[in-house]
């Protein structure tokens, strides 16, 4: 970005030559927003921890992975997410942190979208949904999750997902036609 | 490159994940476009987050720990995923006999030899009746001898059973060399096809019988003067093939049982034999 400092595409190709302080770098510089967003998706920060470092060492083996397509960070928080879900595999406590989210590939107008999504409509009418379908519109819609990996974090059958999410629209178009009126 | 930048309130309500969804949401996805405000969460991070967060240092250690190791071979991955735990694995790996160049040296004196038995030359079946079945019990001996694997003396320093890496070893060996020897024999049909593999566990369970008093190579070099000294003299006195008779092959699985015996009766012996006796 900034002078001599090195963007994280040019850390990603130091990782690639096996550049252990580029890869310090890149930890640094994404691993406390990661860690955090993480932390909201599920609530035990051991288990947050292990999917943090799972994703680092995904990235250390394969850097060359990330296209130079989008964002560095969209392309992190797609593999910390899922990461986050495959140890996840064959728990059963119930996930209390679903609470956020929204799509890894970000459009270059995002400003607006996001202060529509912050103060306009679609934001009340999300606020508005009961806690269980607020939860699938995040997975699947905000965080871009497919219906099985949406079902393993939010640990219930593939076709409750399914169910919700479609009640869910109805009753957003329902809220947000409303809002035109 | 953005007009916009998250509140210093809001992002702090995010952190400590206090944040209403729509909030939450705009954070996340502003996050993901802008180096900025990473960086300002990072700062923001050292001040103890309400909600429980992991230990960035911590995990950092796990990281650098984890790359730093080399990466399991294709062979060890192979073994993890068939359910081996992951110390074994690596022992196992490690042996010579799973090497590229140890694979195919194998598979080049095989087919020269089947090549020799298809010629039809009383040689050439004397050859291959010699070679296929002293095969495996090389690649095993070989595979933990402590003078071709200067490794397993580091390996066997550490508190593990030597019973157990031997016999793993063993049977990591013969998953890749049987195969390889059937396939060939497939391939090429033999005059006496697959009646080797009788003497062939013989001989495997007695270089593991004798490394409880010698050094696993010399027993195998021994058991080799030796067969290779009986199909010559069978070939001398008729037919090399005479060998694989059935009275012989009761022999073997004799062989087999007493070996495996052995083995288990004395298997505490494999370590102090390992030693370096035959070194100056």
């Amino acid at each position: 970005m900034r002078g001599d400092r090195r963007s994280d595409a040019e850390l990603l190709a130091g990782i690639g030559v096996g550049d252990l302080g580029a890869m310090r770098e890149l930890y640094d510089r994404h691993a406390p927003w990661l860690s955090i967003r993480l932390s909201r998706r599920y609530r035990d920060a051991e288990v947050v921890a292990d999917a943090l470092q799972d994703a680092f060492v995904a990235v250390w083996q394969k850097p060359g992975a990330f296209g130079g397509r989008g964002d560095v960070a969209g392309w992190l928080w797609g593999i910390a997410i899922r990461r986050l879900i495959s140890r996840l595999r064959g728990r059963r406590e119930v996930i209390l942190g679903y609470q956020h989210a929204e799509d890894p590939v970000v459009p270059a107008a995002e400003e607006q979208v996001l202060l529509a999504v912050e103060y306009g409509d679609v934001g009340q009418a999300l606020a508005r949904l009961s806690p269980q379908l607020r939860a699938v519109i995040q997975a699947v819609v905000l965080d871009g999750l497919t219906t099985k990996e949406a079902a393993r974090l939010l640990q219930m059958p593939e076709g409750s997902v399914k169910t919700r999410l479609s009640r869910a629209k109805v009753q957003l178009r329902a809220a947000l036609l409303e809002g035109l009126s | 490159m953005t007009t916009w930048h998250v509140s210093e309130v809001v992002l702090r309500r995010w952190i400590d994940g206090l944040a209403a969804l729509p909030d939450s949401t705009s954070v996340e996805q502003h996050l993901l476009v802008c180096g900025q405000c990473r960086d300002r969460v990072r700062v923001a991070r050292r001040d103890e987050p309400a909600a429980p967060v992991p230990n960035l240092d911590l995990v950092w250690d796990r990281i650098r720990d984890a790359v730093e190791l080399p990466r399991a071979s294709w062979w060890e991955r192979l073994l993890r995923r068939i359910g081996l735990p992951a110390h074994d694995a690596r022992l196992v790996a490690a042996a010579p006999a799973f090497r590229g160049s140890w694979v195919m040296g194998v598979l080049i004196v095989l087919g020269f030899a089947e090549l020799a038995a298809q010629l039809g030359h009383t040689r050439g079946e004397l050859f291959y009746l010699a070679v296929a079945p002293l095969l495996p019990c090389l690649a095993v001996a070989v595979s933990y001898d402590p003078d071709v694997e200067p490794a397993l003396e580091q390996e066997l320093a550490t508190p593990y059973s030597a019973v157990r890496l031997v016999v793993l070893r063993t049977i990591a060996v013969l998953a890749v060399s049987v195969p390889a020897v059937v396939l060939l024999n497939l391939i090429f049909p033999a005059h006496a096809p697959f009646l080797w593999l009788l003497p062939a566990a013989g001989f495997v369970t007695a270089v593991l019988a004798l490394s409880t008093w010698m050094n696993p190579l010399t027993a195998a070099v021994a058991i080799s003067v030796v067969w290779i000294g009986a199909v010559w003299r069978a070939s001398t006195e008729g037919a090399a093939g005479a060998v694989l008779h059935t009275q012989f092959q009761v022999g073997y699985l004799v062989l087999v049982v007493v070996s495996t015996g052995v083995f288990v009766a004395r298997g505490r012996h494999v370590r102090e034999v390992r030693p370096r006796w035959n070194r100056s």
